[in-house]
């Protein structure tokens, strides 16, 4: 048992800190600051891509050989640590943890060929099709169905919190095979043009005064074999195995920070009684117990990173993350919505910058009440609280 | 970082294993009322058999030179087991204390008798009209007298005050700054009184009538005396949320085991999802709990404010989790919970008597705002 870090971290993190500092447009960053969403805007994403490419840092948890930086766990953590800091935009999910790893693992060398390239430099707007109206926490539920007819598939059904699907490029969607198996077996992933005739995407006007989650209408939608992603009927193995590679994300760790960091920063801004908000007794207690919670949301990361072996197993570990990691999500908004009081109450239009907030209102205010709201919905998607509970008291307790 | 057990500490958690299956089980717990003094002193002599005293003890002076982290994880294990002796007492608070004596011999003979076992120490620092020791200058007061001091005043809530062989007595000296003195129990003009605590542990009230005392019995003063004193604090609440720790995982496992055996409605309890999410929560505060314990055991050798910010978030949470997950552990029980006959009563009342020591919930979320904001309104 030791704590120490692994040397050349501290000097790493500078690397980062000067380069965003050197790289991150202002206003790329003004709309990661004001932002009321849970994702940032494509234009953006696309463009810190760009940005970032030489350094080879789009693709840093990819295998070395594929474009990947090699680095440790630990020094993962401390890049994208640094990076939410700053409030660069998030590098992208897709290609770093969802359709990037199910290529590279699973996909045929013609799809990784084709696709793979265009991955790595973040040039694809990917949605995901997974959620369907009767298929939420349930997903093995799910019946959106894949026909073979004539060499084709022809995809028939409904996605449901697509996210981001109105400007997609191509779907990364769960469909079902064979509806003559047990549902998880009769489940594969197939790659959609979101070109493709028949399909409909219409935009879900959120809590937080948005519309990026999308209903996707497939309707008789052909799709080349070819885009199958590698064999059939195994696209719940593959979506399993991806997840177990996914130990830590769920935790929001990064992003938890940041936002404790403006909490922080907004009582000390804000007024009570003539006084800042965070010399008050009362509000201060509650924010030192926020804080007490994230420190251990943040070393409970470390210690899956660090490979701790834990009597009840790692999925456990992970499990206590997701949970926490929602909860903080919830707790932290909530608490910048407090902290500003009625003035909360303003509705800002979801892209509205510190300029809009009015002329005698702190630009701090701007989508705080947004983003509070819509994180709500994390302790709902990704497998809600409850079925998250299911799974612990299962894995941890055997019951 | 690497948080799996050293080799080391691995048989520390075996050892530990097989003496807590042999000598604490439910009945040896509830027996442990019947011994006045809380020392339970075969227990102690198998301590001192273990090496378990002389663990973070010096070398030179008999002990075995091991780390403060092998001392926390075995904390964890007494925990589990509901171990209340003196451990933080006497080998984390009286070994730290007891080292900074300056005499050479004088030193190596304290600290040599907390490894053999026949040193026990306790902290009287606690005064009446105060809390965790908040009252600022202590009013017990250590006048120059002879060739030594005489102290006067009283000590309250001495943690294992009735078993102590030397007691650690913080006064204000002469020149109006802490002074720390180790003081052989009984000494002429000392009374105490001793009583039972919740959780089987002792406790005891110190008065003090003009204790004469040597210039040696000064272990420190002023600004040493404080910065010691807080170390100490800092250690000790560390090793005792690392028993809270162990605490908690036992009380989830006993709670894990009765609702899978108890049966109503035709089935056993634990298939309702309703206590099942109440287990999986109670796995999360535990979790993050032992977290923390780690996140404060980090920062050990930190400046001193970092230091205390770190420890007062961990014992802050610990202390949260502690709650949460003792009362749902009664709850999960029914009626059987608020019994003296089931062990999760047992660890109801110890995972109290750790939240509270060295400072509650509401001291360490103080503390922390204070590191976070400066001070309040």
């Amino acid at each position: 048992m030791h704590f120490e870090s692994e040397p050349g971290l501290e000097e790493f993190r500078q690397e980062v800190r000067d380069f965003v500092r050197d790289n991150l447009p202002e206003d790329m960053k003004a709309r990661q600051v004001y932002s009321g969403s849970m994702f940032s805007n494509h234009d953006d994403d696309q463009a810190w891509s760009k940005i970032v490419e030489p350094k080879g840092w789009g693709t840093y948890t990819w295998p070395v050989e594929l474009g990947g930086c090699g680095w440790s766990a630990m020094k993962q953590f401390a890049f994208e640590d640094e990076l939410y800091k700053a409030y660069a935009p998030p590098l992208s999910f897709n290609t770093l943890h969802m359709i990037g790893p199910v290529l590279y693992k699973f996909g045929s060398p013609e799809l990784q060929e084709r696709f793979l390239p265009m991955i790595r430099k973040n040039e694809i707007r990917w949605c995901q099709g997974f959620s369907e109206p009767g298929s939420g926490s349930d997903l093995a539920s799910l019946r959106t169905r894949a026909d073979l007819v004539d060499g084709k598939y022809v995809v028939n059904g409904q996605k449901i919190w697509t996210s981001g699907a109105y400007d997609a490029n191509w779907c990364f969607c769960l469909v079902k095979t064979d509806t003559t198996c047990k549902p998880q077996k009769g489940m594969s992933f197939l790659l959609i043009d979101m070109t493709s005739p028949g399909i409909t995407v219409r935009t879900i006007p959120q809590i937080n005064n948005e519309k990026h989650l999308c209903e996707v209408f497939f309707d008789n939608v052909e799709v080349p074999v070819a885009n199958l992603i590698g064999e059939a009927g195994l696209g719940w193995t593959y979506a399993k195995k991806l997840l177990e590679g996914e130990r830590t994300t769920s935790s929001y760790i990064f992003w938890n920070k940041r936002e404790m960091r403006r909490v922080i920063a907004l009582a000390n801004a804000e007024a009570l009684n003539g006084n800042p908000v965070a010399k008050d007794p009362a509000f201060r207690m509650k924010l030192a117990r926020i804080q007490a919670e994230l420190t251990a949301l943040e070393w409970s990361v470390l210690r899956v990173l660090a490979n701790e072996t834990f009597p009840q197993g790692t999925p456990a570990a992970a499990s206590v993350l997701k949970v926490r990691g929602s909860d903080l999500q919830q707790w932290v908004t909530e608490a910048q919505v407090d902290l500003i009081g009625d003035k909360a109450l303003r509705s800002y239009p979801i892209d509205s910058l510190g300029s809009d907030a009015g002329t005698l209102w702190p630009e701090h205010v701007v989508n705080r009440t947004n983003m509070s709201m819509i994180a709500r919905a994390a302790t709902i998607y990704g497998g809600s609280k409850q079925v998250q509970r299911n799974i612990l008291a299962a894995t941890a307790f055997g019951l | 970082m690497d948080f799996n057990y050293s080799e080391m500490q691995q048989m520390l958690v075996d050892s530990a294993t097989k003496l807590v299956a042999d000598t604490y089980t439910l009945e040896d717990v509830r027996n442990q009322r019947t011994i006045a003094s809380g020392l339970n002193e075969k227990n102690w002599a198998q301590f001192a058999e273990l090496g378990w005293l002389a663990l973070p003890l010096p070398e030179e002076a008999g002990g075995l030179g091991c780390s403060f982290e092998d001392a926390v994880v075995l904390s964890t294990m007494l925990g589990r087991a509901l171990a209340v002796e003196p451990y933080v007492s006497t080998v984390v608070i009286g070994g730290h204390l007891l080292a900074a004596i300056a005499d050479e011999d004088a030193r190596n003979a304290l600290l040599g008798g907390i490894a053999s076992g026949e040193v026990l120490v306790a902290l009287a620092h606690g005064e009446p009209g105060e809390r965790y020791g908040d009252g600022g200058t202590r009013k017990t007061m250590a006048k120059a007298s002879g060739n030594g001091f005489a102290l006067t005043g009283n000590k309250m809530l001495v943690f294992d005050g009735p078993s102590a062989t030397h007691f650690v007595v913080s006064a204000t000296l002469d020149d109006g700054s802490l002074g720390l003195f180790a003081v052989p129990a009984g000494t002429a003009g000392m009374t105490s009184e001793n009583y039972p605590l919740v959780d089987g542990a002792a406790g005891a009230d110190l008065m003090l009538d003009g204790v004469q005392v040597d210039a040696g019995a000064l272990i420190a003063s002023g600004a040493d005396a404080e910065a010691l004193l807080a170390e100490t604090n800092d250690r000790a609440t560390i090793a005792l949320m690392a028993q809270a720790v162990g605490s908690m995982e036992a009380c989830n496992e006993v709670c894990a085991a009765y609702i899978k055996e108890r049966k109503q409605f035709g089935q056993p309890i634990g298939k309702f999802q309703a206590l099942q999410h109440i287990m999986a929560e109670m796995f999360v505060s535990t979790h993050q709990a032992r977290s923390m314990l780690y996140y404060a055991l980090a920062h050990l050798n930190a400046a001193p404010a970092e230091r205390e910010a770190a420890v007062s978030s961990a014992k802050l949470l610990v202390g949260e989790s502690a709650q949460f997950v003792s009362r749902s552990g009664i709850q999960l029980h029914g009626g059987y919970g608020v019994t003296d006959e089931y062990i999760v009563s047992h660890h109801y009342r110890r995972l109290l008597s750790l939240e509270k020591q060295f400072g509650d919930i509401d001291h360490h979320a103080r503390r922390l705002a204070l590191h976070m904001f400066g001070p309040a309104n």
